[in-house]
């Protein structure tokens, strides 16, 4: 019997096993498997099972379904294989597993339910944020003046100079510090001034695209990047 | 305090020394600059050294503005928009960190310093009438703005009533009723017929504006510029002063 894995921020969230020919993957309650993201289409992917074969269909969603990071319309599964959707990853094992990665743990499982959940309410928030402002938003995380900032041009000036878009705080930093270009399929951040004040996600950086929940700090400010659809 | 304020520099090496050793006679205690230090010309870093060196107050003008990639280039016409490249790629990491730090406007000694329109400094307005001046009177405080921009020297007077007037550019001693938007006209690309370089010096104690014209050698400047293969429009330009 087939089992399917899902995990979210790499920890395991669900288990399923089925006997059922054909199970469906989407946002709203009446999928076999509900993944609650806003990434994820309502009736996002299905997978069929036949004999001795398993296909993921591609439900021609919004944001695409992948199999070992490559995207896919349709595609027969092989075990072990990954498939991505929105922020969940969904590991097909031809064989049950018997929960292995979930056994013995059920301190830690709890944690994890309760974490997910701080996710899923996140997530929500952000949903939230975005459909609020009609596109992508910077929001506030430390030292920032502001709690939301809509990113309403294509180019966003960060640093200390006061006519920059976003004022950042830090020694040494540079009147005009970063910069947030719109680019054909995204956003993407480059450094300006002096070096080694960006960063994203920790990392310094001189240009990185952006990715949904990207931290961006600019000297001591923080602010996270959430996409919406621009 | 005597004041030198000097604007639109465009990569014009010669032309910047040749100011910069003019004021050296005036007996002038600051030098701002207005912005465009870059752009048209084939020494933008060369300029950009020798501006950080000399002046105190530097703005930012709309040809930084661009070099940071704040500004579509697609909004500039085709000789414009080679000339950005040209400069882009002859720029280093630290020439791009200096024009990161400059500011928009300031005010210092009861003036006030842009480089193209008090009003919405980062949308590079021009002001070549007196109904668009009116607009930048509004915009700031002090009794005197000096801006750059258009490279043609002039001044335009706010009178106590409310009018408006522009004239070219002139030496003037202050009315204290009245206010004065002064563009202290281009360094490296004049404008106005004249191709000798124009700067500003103002008095802040007699609160007096004097234009100066300053000759240098458009033949060598041409030269090098042909040299860099620089558009020929911009070339021939320089000794029309246009």
């Amino acid at each position: 019997m087939a089992e399917i894995t899902v995990k979210f921020d790499d920890k395991v969230i669900e288990r399923i096993v089925t006997e059922k020919k054909r199970i469906s993957i989407g946002r709203t309650h009446d999928n076999d498997i509900v993944l609650e993201n806003r990434g994820v289409s309502r009736k996002h992917a299905m997978i069929e099972f036949n004999d001795n074969a398993a296909v993921i269909i591609d439900n021609e969603s919004l944001n695409g379904t992948f199999v070992n990071n490559r995207k896919i319309s349709e595609e027969v599964l092989r075990d072990e294989d990954t498939i991505t959707i929105g922020k969940y990853a969904l590991i097909y094992h031809t064989q049950s597993t018997g929960g292995d990665e979930m056994a013995g743990l059920d301190g830690t499982m709890v944690l994890n339910t309760k974490k997910q959940k701080e996710m899923l309410e996140r997530d929500k928030v952000e949903r939230r944020i975005v459909e609020q402002h009609g596109g992508s938003v910077l929001t506030g995380e430390e030292n920032c003046e502001f709690a939301e900032y809509r990113i309403d041009r294509d180019v966003i000036t960060i640093g200390k100079a006061k006519f920059v878009h976003v004022k950042a705080k830090g020694f040494m930093l540079s009147g005009i510090q970063a910069k947030i270009v719109k680019e054909d399929c995204g956003y993407s951040l480059v450094n300006l001034g002096r070096k080694n004040k960006t960063s994203v996600n920790g990392e310094l950086t001189e240009r990185t695209m952006l990715k949904n929940g990207d931290l961006i700090s600019v000297g001591k400010s923080t602010f996270k990047f959430v996409e919406g659809k621009d | 305090m005597k004041l030198a304020l000097i604007s639109d520099i465009h990569g014009n090496l010669e032309a910047l020394r040749a100011v910069l050793s003019d004021i050296d006679k005036q007996d002038v205690d600051k030098i701002h600059c207005l912005g465009d230090i870059i752009g048209y010309g084939c020494n933008p870093t060369e300029c950009l050294d020798l501006v950080a060196q000399s002046c105190d107050i530097i703005l930012l003008g709309n040809h930084e503005y661009v070099a940071l990639g704040l500004l579509e280039e697609s909004a500039m016409n085709e000789v414009a928009r080679q000339s950005t490249e040209w400069t882009c790629d002859h720029l280093s990491d630290s020439n791009l960190e200096t024009i990161a730090n400059l500011d928009l406007e300031a005010s210092v000694e009861n003036t006030y310093l842009v480089h193209a329109c008090p009003y919405e400094p980062d949308q590079w307005h021009y002001m070549l009438r007196p109904e668009e001046a009116v607009v930048g009177f509004d915009n700031f405080i002090e009794q005197i703005g000096f801006f750059g921009h258009s490279h043609v020297p002039m001044i335009f007077t706010l009178y106590p009533q409310g009018t408006c007037s522009a004239k070219p550019g002139h030496d003037i001693d202050p009315d204290p009723d009245c206010r004065y938007l002064v563009n202290v006209g281009s360094v490296g690309q004049p404008r106005d017929l004249d191709p000798r370089s124009s700067y500003v010096i103002y008095d802040s104690e007699s609160r007096d504006v004097r234009f100066h014209r300053v000759e240098y050698d458009i033949g060598l400047v041409q030269q090098k510029m042909t040299k860099a293969n620089i558009h020929s429009m911009l070339v021939e330009r320089l000794l029309v002063g246009r």
